[in-house]
C-alpha cells in the first residue's frame, strides 16, 4: 500500500446515506465515504456489489434515491457541470464514440472540456507515446482491441488533468506495461494532492495501489480501513486481501464447498 | 451437415448482425434517460432489446418487402391506366430499374454490418467444417435481403403473366427479375464492402473524404429516383416506349442493349407482333451477355461471403500517425464537428447530409416550369426543404448511439447538444434560401417576397428543431415501433413550426394584397417562433 499525501483537510469526495435503487432493487445502501486529497481509495467487492452504481451516482449519472454527496464541494445535483469538470472518468467498458478515431474524439473532449490547445497536446503526446497508440491514433475506434478502447478512456479522462478520479475497473483489458503505467499515473495524481475512487475487483490491485479499502458487498460497504485494519476486523495480523475479502463477505466457506465439488467433478474426468 | 440444419444455424450469426444494428439505436430509443432517469428501467430495456431484436428485424424487412412490392408494381400503372399492350417494355424496364436501387439502398444498410460485425465470430469457434462455415454464412446473408428479393420477383412475374398471358413471357421475366436482384446485391456488397474499408481505414487522406463523399452522393441519387417514381406511369413511361421501340437512332439502339431495358424489349417483344427481328436479336444477345454477368456476379458474392467467414470481415489497415495533436474548438462547434464526423461515418445516418442537393433539385424542377419565380411555388418549395431539414435532428440523435453514455459524463449541458444541433439542422437548410437567390437571377422573381420567404423560413427551421430536439429529449420510448411514432409526433410539431409563419404570410396577403405587410407579419411571426424556442431551451 502506498503512503498518500494529504495536502487539505476537505474531502474531495464525501457521501452520506447514499442510496440508490432500480425499482425493487438496491444497488446501493446507505454508502457513507469520505476521499480525502492525496488518497486512493479502492472499492473492492465482487460482481455485481454495486460498485459502478457507486461510481455513477458519485459522477452524477445516476441520480441517488435518498442521502447527499458532495465532490470537491460541490453537488452534483445542482452543479453537475461543475462536478463533471473536475472529473476524469473512466467505464468497466469503455464506451467511446466508435466511428471516430482516437485523435477525432480526443480533439472533441479537449473542445467540450475547453483546454489549452498547446497543453493538451503535449499531455496528449506523453500519454499516447507511453501508451503505444502511433499505430492507432488515426484508426476508427470501433476497429481498436478492447484494451486500446480502455488506453483511448484513459487518455481522456487524463487531458484535463482533473481533480478526482473515477476508475471503474480501468485496469480490465489492459496489458502488463500498460498496467503498470496507469497505476504510476493513478499515484502521481495522488501525490499531486488529487483523490482517486478506484473500483476493482482484483484484490492484488487495491492491495498495490490503495492508501484504504472500502469492501462493497451487496450494495453495502461492509468493511473500511487500510489492509492492516481490515486484517484487525478479521480477527487476523497477516493473510492475503482475497483471505481478509473471503472473510468479512463471509464467503470463505461457500468458496472451499465449491472449489471441493469442482475439484471431484474434473480429477473425475479423464482429458480427451 | 443438411441445408436445413445450416439454415437453422444461420439464424445465430444474422441475429448478431440484426442485435448488433438495433443496439446502436439504443441510445437513441432511450435518450430521454439524457435529461431524467427512471429507476429500474435501464436493466429492464437491456433485457427487452435483446428479445425483441429478431422480431423488430422481421417486421422491418416485412414492411421494406411491401414496399418493393408497391414501387416495382408502380410503372406497371400505367398498362392499367391507358393502352395495356403499348407500355409493356418500358413499364417492364422501369420496373426492374426501380427495384434495383430500392434492393440496392436497403441492402446497403444492412450488408454494411454484415461485412462490418464479424457475425459469425459466435460460431467459428464451434467444431463446424470450413464449407458448413460457409454455407452458414451464406445462409446468414440471404437472411437479411429474402423477404425483399422474393416480394419484388413475385410482384413483377405476376404482373407481367396478367398482363402478357404469356408463359415465355413470363418466364423470361422471372429470370430477369432474378438477374436483377443478383445485380443489386453484387453492387451493394461491393458498396458496402468499399464504404466499411474506407471507413475503417482511418488516418486523415483527403481521398478517404472524398470517397465518402462520393458514396454519400450516391444514396441522395437514389432518394432523388423516389421523387421521379410518381412522374414515371404519366411522363416517362410513354416516352421510353417510342424510344425503345423505334428503328432509327442509334442512341435508341444503345438503350435496347443496356439492361433493364434489354429485358423489357425482350419480353415485350414476345408480346408484340410487329417488333423488327433485328432489335429483338440485340436485346436477346444483351440479356445473353448480362446473364453470363449474373453469373460472375454470383460466383463473386459467395466467394466474397466465404473470404468473410474465413477472415471476419473487413481488412483493417492501420496508418501510422505521424504526430499526436489535436485541434480544439469552442465547446459548441466542438459538437457540432464531432456529429458531422459520427454522422458521416454512419451508413444509416450519412445519407440525410445530401438532402439539401435533392432539396435544391426539387426546388429547381418546381421552378423550371414558370416562367417567373412566383411567391406561392417558393412558399411550396421551402415547406418542402424544411420538412427535409427537420428530418437531421432526429437522424443527429440516432448517429449519438452508445457514445451517448460517454457525453453524458462530460462538463457539457443537453442545452448546448440541442443548440448544436438545431445549428446543423438550420446550416443545412441554408442552402435553399441561397439556391432561389441564385435562381432569381436566371427566372425573375414576381416579387421581392420570393427572396425574403426562405430566408425567414431558415429562422423557424432553427426555432422547430430546438422544439422538435427538447421535445424528443423529454420522452423515453420502448420499442421501435413506439420510437417511430414518437419521431413522428415530434416532426409533426416541427412541421407545425414551419407552416405557421407560412400560412401567416398567406393569411395577411390574401386580406390586405400588401407584400410588405405580409413579410413583416411572417417576420413576426417567426421571431415570436424564436424567442418560444429559446424559452423552451432554457427550461
Amino acid at each position: 500500500m502506498q503512503s498518500g499525501v494529504s495536502v487539505a483537510t476537505e474531502p474531495l469526495i464525501e457521501t452520506f446515506g447514499l442510496t440508490k435503487k432500480f425499482g425493487s432493487v438496491r444497488a446501493l445502501t446507505d454508502l457513507n465515504l469520505r476521499v480525502m486529497p492525496g488518497e486512493i481509495y479502492g472499492l473492492l467487492g465482487p460482481n455485481g456489489a454495486g460498485k459502478t452504481t457507486a461510481i455513477k451516482t458519485i459522477l452524477g449519472l445516476l441520480e441517488p434515491t435518498s442521502g447527499w454527496l458532495k465532490i470537491a464541494g460541490f453537488s452534483p445535483t445542482k452543479n453537475l457541470i461543475e462536478v463533471k469538470s473536475k472529473i476524469g472518468y473512466v467505464a468497466e467498458n469503455p464506451i467511446v464514440y466508435d466511428s471516430l478515431s482516437p485523435r477525432d474524439f480526443l480533439e472533441f473532449v479537449a473542445s467540450i472540456r475547453k483546454l489549452n490547445q498547446a497543453k493538451t497536446n503535449a499531455t496528449i503526446a506523453h500519454l499516447a507515446n507511453a501508451f503505444d497508440m502511433t499505430q492507432y491514433f488515426d484508426s476508427p475506434i470501433a476497429t481498436l482491441s478492447h484494451g486500446m478502447k480502455q488506453k483511448v478512456a484513459l487518455i481522456a479522462s487524463f487531458i484535463h488533468q482533473p481533480t478526482i478520479l473515477l476508475f471503474d475497473e480501468a485496469l480490465n483489458g489492459l496489458d502488463a506495461k500498460s498496467s503498470r503505467i496507469v497505476k504510476d499515473l493513478v499515484s502521481f495524481q495522488a501525490q499531486k494532492g488529487g483523490a482517486v475512487l478506484f473500483s476493482t475487483h482484483i484484490m492484488e490491485v487495491a492491495e498495490k495501489i490503495c492508501n484504504r479499502i472500502g469492501v462493497i458487498h451487496q450494495g453495502k460497504v461492509i468493511a473500511e480501513g487500510t489492509l492492516e485494519q481490515l486484517r484487525g476486523k478479521t480477527g487476523g495480523n497477516d493473510g492475503t486481501l482475497e483471505e481478509v475479502f473471503l472473510k468479512l463477505t463471509h464467503e470463505e466457506a461457500e468458496v472451499a464447498d465449491t472449489s471441493k465439488m469442482l475439484r471431484e467433478a474434473f480429477l473425475e474426468n479423464e482429458i480427451v | 451437415m443438411k441445408l436445413s440444419e445450416a439454415w437453422q444455424l444461420s439464424r445465430i450469426p444474422y441475429g448478431e448482425v440484426v442485435y448488433r444494428s438495433i443496439a446502436e439505436e439504443k441510445g437513441r430509443m432511450w435518450w430521454g434517460a439524457f435529461g431524467r432517469n427512471h429507476p429500474g428501467k435501464e436493466i429492464q430495456d437491456e433485457l427487452e432489446l435483446t428479445k425483441r431484436a429478431l422480431r423488430i428485424a422481421k417486421f422491418d424487412k416485412l414492411v421494406v418487402a411491401i414496399f418493393n412490392i408497391v414501387v416495382s408494381a408502380a410503372p406497371f400503372a400505367s398498362s392499367f391506366l391507358g393502352a395495356p399492350v403499348l407500355n409493356l417494355s418500358s413499364s417492364i424496364s422501369l420496373s426492374l430499374a426501380i427495384t434495383f436501387g430500392f434492393t440496392m439502398l436497403y441492402a446497403i444498410q444492412t450488408l454494411s454490418a454484415f461485412v462490418n460485425a464479424e457475425p459469425s465470430v459466435l460460431l467459428s469457434t464451434l467444431p463446424i467444417g470450413r464449407d458448413d462455415f460457409s454455407l452458414i454464412t451464406i445462409f446468414s446473408f440471404i437472411r437479411s435481403i429474402d423477404y425483399m428479393v422474393i416480394g419484388s420477383i413475385l410482384s413483377q412475374v405476376i404482373l407481367t403473366a396478367y398482363l402478357t398471358s404469356s408463359p415465355i413471357a413470363t418466364l423470361i421475366m422471372l429470370g430477369a427479375s432474378a438477374l436483377n436482384a443478383v445485380f443489386a446485391v453484387a453492387v451493394a456488397l461491393w458498396f458496402s464492402k468499399v464504404f466499411q474499408d474506407n471507413l475503417l481505414r482511418g488516418g486523415r487522406s483527403k481521398i478517404n473524404i472524398v470517397l465518402r463523399l462520393i458514396f454519400i452522393l450516391m444514396w441522395g441519387l437514389l432518394l432523388v429516383g423516389v421523387g421521379l417514381m410518381f412522374s414515371v406511369p404519366l411522363y416517362i413511361v410513354p416516352n421510353l416506349e417510342t424510344m425503345l421501340l423505334s428503328v432509327g437512332h442509334i442512341s435508341n439502339m444503345l438503350l435496347r442493349l443496356l439492361y433493364p431495358f434489354s429485358a423489357g424489349t425482350v419480353i415485350g417483344a414476345t408480346t408484340y407482333s410487329n417488333v423488327p427481328f433485328t432489335m429483338i436479336l440485340q436485346a436477346a444477345v444483351a440479356m445473353v451477355t448480362y446473364t453470363l454477368l449474373a453469373v460472375m456476379a454470383s460466383k463473386w458474392i459467395l466467394g466474397t461471403i466465404k473470404r468473410i467467414s474465413k477472415e471476419g470481415g473487413v481488412k483493417i489497415t492501420r496508418v501510422t500517425a505521424k504526430d499526436f495533436s489535436v485541434k480544439t474548438h469552442r465547446p459548441l462547434l466542438g459538437y457540432i464537428l464531432k456529429d458531422l464526423k459520427v454522422a458521416s461515418r454512419n451508413p444509416a445516418t450519412a445519407f440525410f447530409f445530401v438532402l439539401p442537393v435533392i432539396e435544391t433539385i426539387i426546388i429547381a424542377l418546381l421552378i423550371s416550369n414558370f416562367e417567373t419565380l412566383r411567391t406561392s411555388v417558393v412558399l411550396v418549395a421551402t415547406f418542402m426543404g424544411g420538412i427535409f431539414a427537420l428530418l437531421l435532428p432526429l437522424a443527429l440523435l440516432s448517429a449519438e448511439g452508445r457514445g451517448l453514455e460517454y457525453t453524458k459524463t462530460l462538463p457539457i449541458s443537453s442545452r448546448r447538444i440541442i443548440l448544436s444541433k438545431a445549428m446543423l439542422s438550420t446550416a443545412t437548410y441554408v442552402t435553399v434560401p441561397l439556391a432561389l437567390v441564385g435562381l432569381s437571377l436566371v427566372k425573375p422573381a414576381a416579387s421581392f417576397s420570393a427572396v425574403l420567404i426562405p430566408f425567414l423560413i431558415t429562422i423557424a427551421i432553427a426555432s422547430a428543431s430546438i422544439i422538435e430536439i427538447k421535445l424528443f429529449l423529454g420522452t423515453v420510448v420502448k420499442g421501435k415501433i413506439n420510437a417511430i411514432i414518437n419521431d413522428l409526433e415530434k416532426l409533426v410539431v416541427g412541421i407545425f413550426t414551419i407552416l405557421i409563419p407560412e400560412c401567416a404570410y398567406a393569411a395577411s396577403f390574401l386580406t390586405t394584397f400588401d407584400q410588405s405587410f405580409s413579410l413583416l407579419v411572417m417576420a413576426g411571426t417567426v421571431l415570436v417562433e424564436l424567442v418560444v424556442g429559446f424559452y423552451v431551451l432554457r427550461r
